[in-house]
């Protein structure tokens, strides 16, 4: 149940990649459907959950880092 | 409330990626910090709204191409129908019955319902002569083309009704679609 600051930032940055490039769909579907069509609203969730996942997981990385210092200076 | 096929490739290719990427990273967070990690949590909550929008996009991409192909159904369909049947009641030397009685004697000699186009459309004719005493090529034109307008409108809502909410019309339920590349008959 560990994962190293390398991994998490790779995590991270791939999160990232993720997050830019949806961020478009929101837009299109708004542009063409309206803000209040459907699927331009499940679009906005969409985005908005992907960006509560990049946010948690840039968080994350720095409290990781705590952890581990705080377990070495355990030991 | 028209997306462009060009949109809908784009938008499906850019989800298709998202949600291999997005399950990808669900994978990787949850073999190392655990499936019920927040983080794993919220990767996959993402991978599912990425797949609920793609799903919703091929869905609509779909009807889209659907009602292309049923407007230009019905646009052909509509110009050949309108040669055949001749309206044969509309005769300044004849007495002329009013509203509702004109539409049902013009129905029942076409052998159409009251509520198809080309009877109101009739029926539209001639309130158009008693109110105004004659009938321009113009004001014909414009009362078909408003016919022609409330039919497309009609069958694409009654279309969409129909698919959203099927048990709402429970006679229609046992019937099958159309064959593929059927008319639609109106």
């Amino acid at each position: 149940m560990i994962i190293d600051s390398r991994e998490l930032n790779d995590l991270t940055r791939r999160a990232t990649d993720l997050m830019s490039e949806t961020a478009d769909v929101p837009r299109i579907l708004r542009n063409r459907l309206g803000e209040e069509h459907q699927l331009a609203q499940a679009a906005e969730e969409m985005q908005g959950s992907i960006e509560s996942f990049v946010r948690e997981l840039r968080c994350f990385d720095v409290s990781a880092q705590t952890v581990v210092a705080d377990t070495f200076e355990g030991t | 409330m028209y997306i462009p096929e060009a949109d809908f490739e784009q938008l499906i290719r850019t989800l298709s990626e998202a949600r291999s990427r997005a399950t990808e990273l669900a994978a990787s967070i949850g073999a190392r910090l655990g499936t019920e990690h927040q983080l794993a949590e919220l990767a996959n909550t993402a991978s599912l709204k990425i797949e609920n929008v793609l799903r919703e996009v091929r869905a609509s991409a779909t009807d889209s191409s659907d009602i292309a192909t049923g407007l230009a159904e019905l646009q052909g369909a509509l110009q050949t129908e309108t040669q055949p049947v001749t309206p044969a009641i509309v005769n300044p030397s004849e007495r002329m019955p009013i509203g509702t009685e004109t539409m049902a004697n013009f129905a029942a000699q076409a052998g159409l319902e009251t509520e198809h186009w080309l009877p109101m459309f009739v029926n539209d004719l001639t309130s158009q002569l008693r109110i105004s005493g004659g009938v321009t090529f113009e004001v014909a034109e414009r009362l078909l083309q408003q016919r022609k307008d409330d039919f497309l409108r009609d069958f694409l809502i009654s279309r969409r009704m129909y698919r959203t909410y099927p048990h709402l019309f429970p006679e229609l339920q046992g019937h099958m679609r159309p064959p593929e590349g059927q008319t639609i008959s109106h």
